[in-house]
């Protein structure tokens, strides 16, 4: 595991929530990824000791408070998402970039479908497959963390 | 005791290299019933609006940090607006203008004329009233509703039930106040509905938003005089909405002969994708108290009642029982 700081980690946070807050106009909002959730699960799967569930929780509660929906929505689903991501953390080890990918994709479609189902069970309509598309979107933040702040696993040395 | 148990167990079972307090599934429960508890408190009771709004408030450095972006845009995009469209837009606007004069002259004759009659009748004048312009910072973050933010919070006096117009119509009504900033949930979100009037046959009906940029009046039979293309405007019994702000105009009706309603759907005139600035009026509630002292009729209906109810309570039960009685008499007096 290589040294990361908690500054780097709150600082990340801190910058999501500033593009969560970002107006979004029109379309736009259908492609918003979850800046939160990409960044909290890059930093659980990469630095386990430093965050864990429960700076996860955290997270969605800031979620909820920005965009004004039902406290704790987001909150139980990024602890439910954290705890997916934590408990195969250990073997990220021999997975490849596809695997890896595909890993992350699985883990942000749950959050998405937890989302939608609290949503649903509060009243509100089905809002059709163009939901769906954060999880693309995110998919890309994700490439971009990693270009940013390095892959999860130590570089190979040979 | 229960947790020294836990530990022990977790120390056998692991070794002491990997082990990092709780284990992720003890937290994972653990904050899945903390969130769950709070959505409980939060959908049934208003506790949590105090936290929220401490946060909007503390949050607010860094809206403006996120929204300066899109402003120094806005601005770069007039500065730069070409010479040629902006005097075709003058001489646009002033045609306009001069239109409208022209209507205003009219509508204060009208206006006069009305309220001298409707004092004839006993009937009390409308307020007209007042408004405060906001400009919408930016559309709702939460994608399932429809809402918009609006740069006017409880600073500016806001208070949650106003209702919000454009030029056009109603958007609809305030939500949620934040110091600074306040949401406006739109007419087609699914939470609101609203009374409305046919502006042909005056009508009444409540309109309710169906979530996906219509509205929908629901329980009104199939034979129901209503066309497509009916203006639909607010009744203004509510207390909320003044009377006559356009809302909607009726864009299908479908009857169903297996239901006894006829579903009939209308999309609303006003536009906020099209433009910022928008009026929140006041709520009449709050004037209420300073109105001008109640026309002798009133009075003395209230000594004949002889009750000891609050008296502005009264006087709007009483205000809107003459209103529709007026609007009867108007029925069945006028050859419609």
């Amino acid at each position: 595991m290589r040294h990361t700081s908690l500054v780097s980690v709150y600082i990340s946070l801190l910058i999501a929530l500033l593009c969560q807050l970002f107006p979004w106009v029109g379309q736009g909002i259908i492609f918003r990824p979850d800046f939160m959730l990409v960044v909290i699960l890059y930093w659980l799967l990469r630095a386990p000791n430093l965050c864990n569930v429960g700076t996860a929780w955290f997270a969605g509660l800031l979620v909820d408070l920005a965009t004004g929906s039902l406290l704790g929505q987001h909150a139980l689903s990024f602890s439910i998402a954290a705890f997916i991501a934590l408990s195969y953390q250990r073997r990220l080890v021999l997975f490849n970039t596809w695997q890896l990918t595909a890993y992350v994709a699985a883990i942000l479609t749950i959050e998405r479908v937890l989302i939608l189902l609290l949503k649903l069970f509060e009243g509100n309509e089905n809002p059709g497959w163009h939901y769906f598309w954060p999880i693309i979107t995110g998919l890309l933040l994700w490439q971009f963390m990693i270009m940013m702040f390095g892959g999860l696993t130590r570089p190979k040395t040979n | 005791m229960l947790k020294g148990v836990h530990q022990k167990l977790e120390a056998q079972q692991t070794p002491a290299f990997f082990v990092r307090g709780h284990s992720p599934f003890s937290r994972m429960v653990f904050f899945c019933a903390l969130s769950v508890g709070i959505m409980a408190v939060d959908a049934r009771f208003n506790y949590l609006s105090q936290v929220r709004q401490a946060f909007i408030a503390a949050l607010h450095p860094l809206e403006v940090v996120a929204n300066a972006p899109s402003e120094w845009y806005r601005d770069v995009q007039k500065y730069f607006s070409a010479h040629n469209a902006l005097v075709q837009e003058n001489y646009a606007l002033k045609q306009q203008a001069f239109e409208h004069q022209i209507k205003l002259q009219r509508l204060s004759t009208i206006q006069a004329e009305n309220d001298h009659l409707r004092s004839l009748l006993n009937g009390n004048i409308p307020i007209q009233p007042k408004a405060v312009l906001g400009e919408i910072s930016h559309m709702g973050r939460d994608p399932f509703t429809h809402t918009v933010v609006v740069n006017r919070g409880s600073q500016q006096n806001i208070k949650a039930g106003q209702a919000v117009v454009d030029s056009k119509g109603v958007i609809g009504q305030v939500t949620r106040v934040y110091p600074f900033t306040s949401e406006v949930t739109l007419i087609t979100d699914k939470e609101l509905s609203i009374p409305i009037q046919i502006e042909r046959n005056q009508l009444r009906a409540i309109a309710f938003g169906e979530g996906n940029n219509t509205l929908d009046i629901p329980y009104l039979p199939t034979n129901v005089d209503i066309k497509v293309g009916d203006k639909l405007v607010t009744s203004g019994i509510d207390g909320v909405y003044p009377s006559g702000l356009a809302v909607a105009t009726v864009t299908k009706i479908q009857q169903n002969p297996e239901s006894p309603f006829a579903k009939i759907v209308s999309t609303p005139v006003a536009d906020v994708s099209n433009h910022l600035q928008l009026l929140l009026l006041e709520l009449p509630e709050a004037k209420e108290n300073n109105l001008a002292p109640p026309s002798p009729a009133e009075v003395v209906d209230h000594k004949k009642e002889g009750e000891t109810k609050k008296n502005s309570d009264l006087r709007k039960n009483s205000s809107t029982e003459k209103k529709i009685n007026h609007k009867n008499k108007a029925k069945t007096n006028a050859p419609h």
